[in-house]
């Protein structure tokens, strides 16, 4: 087991089918990119290693399948994540619209404590095609509307942005894990709380 | 075959909860809420005995330092891949835990193969058979264990192994804290709770590869002749006598039971005690202190904790001493106890009998006269006691084919489709005889060429044999505070 300064975060990558996650994900881990398309099934993990701030970071990435048919084993991974990554394609207006549902129903089955501060991070992927559908302005106008999540215009390509965005999806994720305060220190002792429910507390049997 | 009124090691009082090996694991003996307000009585006299002896004893560290590993990278090796059996521990988000091999960091990806599964599965998966591998899923929320197995154990053996891992987690956390630290932060690095369980489970994991106490929910003691464990017992409880809350006291040497005193009523489980073992075990650091530890006994009560004082009764006597109390500051008085304990046991003459039979060879089934037997385990049911004499060749150095002999055996009499009373299987290296009675077990290993017949009159022989040591082998006496 690791010691208290490595830290693993689990980070889902969500977005319609062929908007790229597949491909970001291989591009970021692997260096890695090919123009053939292959639909996921179910879903796909990488891991990969990086540092900030002297602290070794693992992140395990769960990239889902974008297809329909696979979301009801999609959401069953959703609980526990500590950033989801949104994707859409800068080229593919309807990609872009599907981003709220995403990410509602996100909320709704990873059931985060607080769902407002959640860490989410937006990538507008294939900023290499053209026509280009969505503006940057628009994208960030969307961003802005949902408590200022971070945009970054990527293309998995030409492994544009990608190294600098999932820096930033592991340091907003990392700073969340931060501000909770450790739970060790949260914890009555166990024996206490069932003292508590004795009617007499006069005489602390348990000296604590 | 033998013939008795009462099977050898039986006792009117166990020390142990006599239990089937994979009964339900559920169930809890007893609820610490219980001891404290039974125990509640004139607890302030315990309060001033604390602030008297406060200052006498001194702190002492109860956790090992942290093991600290190379990193190698050998989680894509042939060596990784090759190993007999993995296990995992996820959590429910499929966050790693534990793996036994490896850097579970490095290997978060299979992590999340290994819950795409579980979830594929709604939840329901048990196992995966593909050629010699077994795959073996657990669910014990908030948890997900997993073993990949080629040692052909069966489901349920694997299902116990991975039980024990879960136990031995609730025994750090309790479960209440454990669920609790989920149902509030779901995408919790339990890791940061366990620093240094992992060496723990480790133990644990190849502990249970060569000693046949876990597969059999039963514990062995070291021989002691009767009277010298009963002055041994009543050298414990009198010096515990004054003692408020104190549940148990567990005298153990060389990974064998000395004696277990304990409080009226509540008794101890075969696999809480096996956990305790494996903590003594795991622990060099224990041997040169003092030791305070909150441990959860998760079969006697998963939601809290005890509290042991951990110490070898001497420098000339390694006998391992646990007082466990659910008070949590009364290391002090409990130090006391174990002075006292030690005193007495020093007149006498219990320390010099524990010395004797630690020094002394364990004998062998030849030694004892059984030249046609190579080795056995006898298991009294309703003690949860066992007995085996000392490993012999062909077996001396291979415990784990010894071990993988009887795991085979013990899964044909209670598992097994159809689960059998008696039976006597040969092949080419040697002969199995199982015998699964109302009161006890036996499993004993023959060279290959040995009658049925003959093997039927050894095995007479050998039942005699053990109920005429019975009260040297088995913990008869139980006492209480």
């Amino acid at each position: 087991m690791a010691s208290n300064k490595k830290v693993l975060l689990k980070v889902i990558i969500l977005g319609d089918s062929s908007v790229g996650k597949t491909s970001l994900m291989n591009q970021y881990v692997n260096r890695k990119f090919s123009n053939q398309y292959k639909a996921t099934i179910g879903a796909d993990f990488l891991t990969k290693e990086v540092t900030i701030d002297d602290r070794t970071v693992t992140m395990q990435i769960w990239d889902t399948a974008g297809q329909e048919r696979f979301q009801s084993l999609g959401v069953a991974f959703y609980r526990g994540a500590d950033c989801c990554v949104l994707v859409f394609d800068v080229t593919a207006p309807n990609t872009f619209k599907s981003l709220d549902s995403w990410r509602d129903e996100f909320l709704i089955q990873a059931a985060p404590r607080e769902p407002d501060n959640f860490p989410f991070v937006l990538l507008g992927n294939k900023v290499d095609l053209e026509p280009r559908a969505i503006s940057a302005k628009r994208a960030q106008q969307w961003c802005q509307s949902k408590n200022s999540i971070p945009y970054f215009e990527t293309s998995a390509k030409e492994g544009l942005n990608v190294e600098q965005a999932f820096l930033a999806i592991a340091k907003n994720a990392l700073a969340q894990q931060n501000q909770t305060v450790d739970l060790y220190n949260e914890f009555p002792d166990q024996i206490k709380l069932s003292n508590a429910q004795r009617p007499n507390n006069g005489a602390d049997a348990c000296g604590c | 075959m033998a013939e008795f009124d009462i099977e050898p090691g039986a006792a009117r009082d166990s020390v142990l909860i006599a239990s089937g090996s994979f009964d339900n694991f559920e169930q809890m003996s007893s609820s610490l809420e219980e001891i404290i307000t039974e125990n509640a009585v004139s607890s302030r006299e315990d309060l001033n005995l604390i602030g008297a002896q406060a200052d006498n004893g001194e702190e002492s560290s109860s956790k090992a330092e942290n093991g600290v590993e190379p990193e190698e990278e050998i989680e894509n090796s042939v060596e990784w891949t090759s190993k007999k059996k993995h296990i995992f521990v996820l959590s429910t988000a499929g966050k790693p835990i534990y793996s036994r091999y490896g850097n579970e960091d490095k290997l978060a990806w299979l992590f999340g193969v290994m819950l795409g599964l579980f979830k594929y599965s709604r939840d329901s998966i048990k196992s995966i058979h593909a050629g010699d591998t077994t795959y073996v899923f657990l669910s014990k929320k908030p948890l997900i264990l997993v073993a990949v197995s080629k040692t052909g154990e069966s489901v349920s053996q694997l299902t116990l192994q991975l039980n024990y891992v879960f136990n031995q987690i609730v025994s750090m956390l309790t479960l209440k804290r454990l669920t609790k630290t989920y149902d509030e932060r779901p995408n919790y690095d339990l890791r940061r709770l366990l620093t240094g369980v992992d060496r723990l489970i480790d133990h644990l994991l190849d502990f249970s590869e060569t000693e046949p106490a876990f597969t059999l929910g039963a514990i062995q003691c070291l021989p002691l002749a009767l009277p010298d464990r009963d002055s041994i017992s009543k050298a414990i409880k009198d010096a515990c006598s004054k003692i408020k809350n104190l549940v148990f006291a567990i005298l153990l040497g060389n990974n064998r039971l000395i004696t277990i005193v304990q409080m009226k009523k509540y008794h101890l489980h075969p696999m809480d005690l096996h956990l305790i073992f494996n903590l003594v075990l795991a622990n060099e650091s224990l041997k040169y202190s003092e030791s305070w530890t909150p441990f959860c006994l998760p079969r006697f009560d998963n939601s809290g904790f005890l509290y042991a004082h951990v110490s070898y009764l001497a420098d000339d006597c390694q006998a391992c001493l646990l007082l466990l109390t659910v008070e949590r500051d009364v290391f002090f008085p409990l130090s006391g106890a174990k002075q006292k304990i030690v005193e007495k046991l020093r007149i006498n003459g219990g320390m010099e009998h524990i010395n004797a039979s630690l020094a002394s060879l364990e004998e062998s089934a030849l030694a004892a006269g059984f030249p046609e037997v190579r080795h056995y385990l006898y298991k009294c049911k309703s003690t949860a006691q066992f007995y085996q004499p000392a490993a012999c060749p062909p077996y001396a150095r291979d415990r784990i084919k010894l071990m993988e002999l009887y795991k085979r055996a013990h899964h044909k009499m209670h598992y097994s489709s159809r689960s059998l009373k008696l039976s006597f299987e040969r092949s080419a290296d040697e002969a199995v005889f199982s015998w699964d009675t109302k009161g006890f077990e036996l499993y004993a290993i023959f060279e290959p060429l040995i009658e049925t017949s003959s093997a039927i009159m050894s095995v007479s022989k050998l039942l005699n044999w053990i109920k005429k040591r019975e009260d040297k082998l088995f913990h008869l006496n139980a006492y209480t505070f």
